[in-house]
């Protein structure tokens, strides 16, 4: 085997594209360079809160990272990755970064600390150098789902679709609660791998039979993930040791495997597959010129022939950067539907809870649940907003997918063999589709936090004047007892009662207005984002089609014109040039056999 | 206590006035007079939560014996009410059709239950008679789980705490939870709606169940248990909802009431052996079963962190069955829960008893409109409105609900006065319980004199104004019973 590295080769294709003056596809290839060199594999670790989630962490990477207490400890996400040395960066509300020594950690991630996320942090950043970092792996620490006051849980959702691979924790105190398999299903359909995680099996003696029932939940619910049972705390102690047996009992290898070959392995795998995409792509259309000169030099009277279907390759290639091509026209109809649905499924969702708390408002006095009832109305928000966001983020997706499909069809009489070669990767999957990614935490922490200080407020402000008001009201209404008896004052409060109420429903419907219109308003630039992003990827492809179709016909048409015994010499030049590109792709299906070969 | 006796005897008036009224509509003069038997009856306390929290292990640590049965997995599917008998009894009340009787099968002292083929949905409850000194006083009442991943058991509980119109069978409520989710606060609200402690936290004790878990099973793991207690009783939303937490570690409470002379001896071996040989083994479940024949047995009687404890204590000193018993017992919170049941409970016993009746026969008089029925009502809402023993209650409520602008330090006195932390006058005064009537004289003067000043001051606010008239008039009813 060469063993060459997928680097290796993009830098080899890199500079076979540099020497034939390609420097379209250089570009190309530099992206895909860039992307090999940052491979950042995210793993959110979720789970109720309590159950070991930052132990997990601590004990993955064998340094106390994250704050781990008795109590509820996390407040903030918190992103551990690799670094030469360790450093903390915490990210705030509006992107800013400041970096904060090592040793401060806690103070802004723990519930301790900050509590309720006070600060208004979007994440943390924590470098260490570990090995188990090395291969790109980032571990992401959430706060627990389920506790009190947890908007957390709409947040973690959000954050879902961006990551490769998900790892449920649960202790082994309890097998799996309704709560914990719903939350595991929205997981699996946004994510593409879930990993459960029984966390605490030192403790309890009853794990495998936990662990046994957990594995029937699962399959009952239609849940393909795998189950693995490990102690953080045997692990912390084995690895402190130096103890082989107990590492083992911890049951860390076998996750530490299943990180490596499935996660990080797995995302790997995509990415040589994705180089290998690209390089071939590339020698394909280098080849495509040299291949017609060829056929023209071998066969000069059938040249015209040949030069005719060159010709009307290039008039299709064409076709495709013109706005009417197909898969243009599937883009540019699937975001404007995608748009117009997202939009009528948000003021759905929101429509509904105004319904619905208009209707609790009726039963309840605002000024006696105040907090209660901001709570649940923002936790109903951040819920649908969530909801709304995963659905959008699966059928941009899917349109990008249909839209490659298309452009894949129309081209495909083009350079017959472009996408026939590997199956195994259609093109949807070497579209760089950064859809969320650079949001991860943004989208849904920045409306909650958001909805916390500014709208949160005027709801509050809202029921705190009436409050006022009443207030005020208060010896006049004492007045007006003694002077008119009883039932004006009933009135009175009745009516009051009926105020709060109605100022109540203004504000909530407001609130709900003024939420639906910001939340709309990201997701149509993300998703007006999206398109553009897909547009200039295809059209790119569409113009290096082109570009190579046209140096195929000015090489064709060299070799027409050129006489005999330059040609005898131009075939040898030819032949050995295309010996090399052959090479190139050689090299880049040993990168595949490789791949195949370690699964 | 007369007042509280003239209290019962004014509602056991009414219901058989009620009775009288609908003696031709036999189920609800049925319904009616189960209502007034249940006056006499112990105090029906319900232990609820998520589940796997740990109930049917805290209501066998609670009665001494081990008659729930408990495991692993999720456990129990039904309503189960455990009550004092002569002989041992099991008996199915099916939702429709007639109660029948089920063999008493006890397995190493558990009760194994068997539904004897019948879906567990089609149950409505079991009761089981048991002879033990620790249901004499209080029916305990099993519930299943809520949050469980089979729908219809965790509505059964519901169906049972919070039911949609009828009256609720329980007077009090334990709930249990290993840390506050939110799901906990949901069900706590909808006993709080419509369930059994209507509109009101008095009749609600949160416990922090499973606390020896809550630190991973580090010996120190009860203290950390008790600082979240403590964060949790300050919880505003929390203490809308209940009276108060409490950190029990129920697996080692129940083991202790039934220590076995056999298991002191294996602690006691174990507390004997090299140190680094057994804290070796105790590194996980798994190694320590290994480690030695019995030592399964053990884990599933103890647990990793019962097992560490007792060998502590032993070598601390407590070194026969009885004191380490009685030691486990006290550090597990079960004496402290006890006490806790007993002054918010069991000494309000006839105060929840009224208050289930009259909110029993509030809805029945509402529900089943009678020409006869509506001076009825006048009489109940009276009842409820002059009582002073309801007024206590519904303030304890104001103040903790937070809705009242007060001083800080007035609020804590304010409950305490109220009887929120016992009904006694030396409780309510915070003295000893061995005070002399002189010293308790010597302490409510001035308390009363400031909470007079307080309700008739212009500065105060109206709902303040209106508290403060209530605890006047428990001052001043501490007063007078002081003089007679």
């Amino acid at each position: 085997m060469s063993g060459r590295t997928p680097i290796e080769v993009v830098d080899l294709a890199l500079k076979a594209a540099t020497a034939y003056d390609r420097d379209d596809l250089a570009v190309r290839l530099a992206q895909t360079r860039q992307r090999l060199l940052d491979p950042a594999v995210r793993v959110l670790v979720v789970g109720e809160f309590k159950q070991g989630k930052s132990h997990l962490v601590n004990a993955l990477v064998n340094a106390p990272v994250c704050p781990v207490d008795d109590d509820v400890a996390t407040a903030v996400p918190t992103v551990v990755r690799y670094a030469e040395s360790p450093n903390v960066v915490l990210v705030g509300e509006t992107a800013v970064r400041t970096e904060v020594p090592v040793e401060q950690l806690a103070d802004y991630v723990s519930e301790a600390g900050n509590p309720g996320n006070r600060r208004g942090l979007r994440h943390a950043e924590v470098g260490i150098p570990r090995s188990v970092l090395a291969g790109g792996l980032c571990l992401v620490d959430t706060p627990g789902v389920g506790g009190l006051g947890s908007v957390h849980g709409a947040t973690t959702m959000t954050a879902l679709p961006s990551a490769d691979a998900v790892l449920m924790v649960s202790d082994a105190a309890q097998e799996y609660t309704a709560t914990e398999l719903e939350f595991l299903r929205q997981a699996a359909r946004v994510c593409p791998t879930v990993v459960c995680v029984l966390t605490k099996i030192d403790l309890y003696p009853d794990w495998r039979r936990i662990a046994e029932r957990d594995l029937a939940h699962l399959a009952a619910a239609d849940l393909s993930a795998d189950l693995l049972p490990v102690s953080s705390v045997l692990r912390l102690h084995a690895v402190r040791e130096g103890d082989q047996a107990l590492n083992h009992e911890s049951g860390f290898p076998l996750l530490l495997n299943h990180l490596r070959d499935r996660i990080v392995g797995r995302a790997a795998e995509l990415a040589t597959r994705s180089v290998v995409h690209d390089v071939r792509g590339v020698a394909l259309q280098l080849t495509t010129a040299m291949g017609a000169e060829l056929t023209a030099l071998r066969d000069p009277d059938r040249a015209e022939d040949l030069l005719s279907r060159l010709r009307d390759a290039k008039r299709r290639a064409d076709a495709l950067r013109e706005r009417s091509a197909r898969w243009q026209q599937t883009l540019n109809d699937g975001v404007g539907d995608l748009i117009s649905d997202v939009e009528y499924d948000l003021r759905d969702r929101m429509r509904k809870i105004t319904r619905d708390a208009e209707a609790e408002l009726d039963g309840i006095d605002p000024m006696l649940v105040e907090e209660q009832f901001v709570g649940w109305v923002l936790q109903r928000v951040a819920a649908a907003a969530s909801a709304n966001f995963v659905w959008t983020n699966q059928r941009a997706r899917w349109l990008a997918g249909q839209v490659g499909d298309h452009f894949a069809d129309d081209g495909g009489g083009v350079l017959p063999d472009l996408h026939a070669h590997d199956p195994a990767a259609p093109l949807s999957q070497t579209i760089p589709l950064e859809f969320g990614r650079p949001e991860a935490f943004g989208l849904g922490q920045k409306l909650i936090v958001g909805l916390r200080g500014g709208y949160g407020g005027t709801l509050m402000i809202g029921m705190l004047s009436t409050i006022g008001g009443l207030a005020l009201l208060n010896p006049i209404s004492v007045a007006a007892g003694v002077l008119l008896g009883r039932k004006v004052v009933k009135d009175e409060r009745k009516r009051m009662l009926e105020r709060r109420r109605s100022e109540a429903k203004l504000a909530v419907r407001r609130f709900v207005d003024d939420v639906g219109f910001q939340l709309g308003k990201e997701s149509r630039d993300v998703l007006r984002e999206l398109q553009r992003d897909l547009r200039d990827h295809f059209t790119g492809c569409a113009a290096e089609l082109s570009r190579s179709l046209s140096e195929s016909m000015k090489s064709a048409q060299r070799a027409v014109d050129s006489d005999r015994g330059e040609r005898d010499k131009r075939i040898r030049d030819v032949r050995a040039e295309l010996d090399r590109i052959a090479h190139l792709a050689t090299a880049a299906d040993a990168l595949v056999d490789r791949v195949g070969t370690t699964r | 206590m007369s007042g509280r006796n003239h209290l019962a005897g004014e509602v056991r008036s009414l219901l058989r006035d009620a009775i009288e009224v609908y003696r031709d509509d036999v189920e609800t003069a049925e319904l009616l007079r189960r209502q007034l038997d249940r006056m006499d009856e112990p105090l029906r306390v319900a232990i609820a939560g998520k589940v796997k929290a740990g109930k049917s292990t805290l209501l066998n640590a609670l009665v001494g014996e081990e008659i729930a049965p408990t495991d692993a997995g999720e456990c129990t599917r039904v309503v189960i009410w455990y009550r004092h008998g002569h002989s041992p009894r099991v008996t199915l009340h099916p939702r429709h059709g007639s109660a029948r009787q089920l063999p008493v099968n006890r397995v190493d002292g558990a009760l194994r239950i068997d539904l004897d083929g019948i879906a567990p949905d089609a149950v409505e409850r079991l009761s089981v008679d048991w002879p033990t000194q620790g249901l004499r006083d209080t029916t305990l009442i099993d519930t299943p789980g809520i949050a469980s991943i089979s729908g219809d058991v965790s509505a059964a509980a519901t169906r049972f705490l919070a039911p949609e119109d009828e009256p609720s069978d329980a007077d009090a409520v334990i709930y249990l939870m290993r840390h506050l989710h939110s799901a906990d606060l949901g069900l706590l609200e909808s006993f709080h709606d419509r369930g059994v402690a209507r509109a009101t936290p008095v009749n609600t004790i949160a416990v922090l169940s499973r606390a020896d878990e809550v630190g991973v099973g580090r010996v120190d793991s009860l203290m950390s248990a008790r600082r979240i207690a403590q964060r949790y009783r300050s919880d505003p939303r929390l203490r809308k909802l209940c009276q108060t937490v409490v950190p029990v570690a129920g697996l080692i409470a129940q083991t202790a009431r039934t220590l076995r002379q056999d298991e002191f001896a294996a602690l006691a071996a174990l507390a004997a052996a090299p140190r680094d040989e057994i804290e070796a083994a105790m590194l996980s479940v798994d190694r320590f079963t290994r480690a030695g024949p019995d030592h399964a047995r053990l884990l599933a009687r103890f647990g990793l962190f019962g097992i560490r404890l007792a060998t502590v204590l032993i070598r601390q000193g407590f070194d026969d069955p009885a004191r380490l018993a009685a030691e486990l017992v006290r550090r597990s919170g079960l004496d402290e829960l006890r006490e806790t049941l007993s002054v918010l409970f069991a000494e309000r016993r006839d105060l929840l008893k009224a208050r289930s009746a009259l909110l029993a026969l509030d809805t029945v008089l509402r529900e089943c409109r009678n020409p006869e029925a509506a001076a009825l009502l006048t009489a109940v809402e009276r009842v409820l409105a002059d009582a002073h023993e309801f007024a206590e209650l519904r303030a304890i409520g104001v103040v903790r609900s937070g809705t009242v602008d007060m001083p800080a330090d007035a609020k804590a006195e304010a409950e305490r006065l109220l009887g929120g932390a016992g009904s006694t006058a030396w409780s309510r005064l915070a003295l000893r319980p061995d005070a002399t009537r002189e010293e308790q004289h010597e302490a409510v003067v001035p308390v009363l004199a400031r909470w007079q000043r307080w309700a008739e001051s212009p500065m105060s606010s109206r709902a303040f104004v209106e508290l403060a008239r209530i605890v006047v008039r428990s001052c001043e009813g501490v007063v007078s019973r002081l003089r007679d």
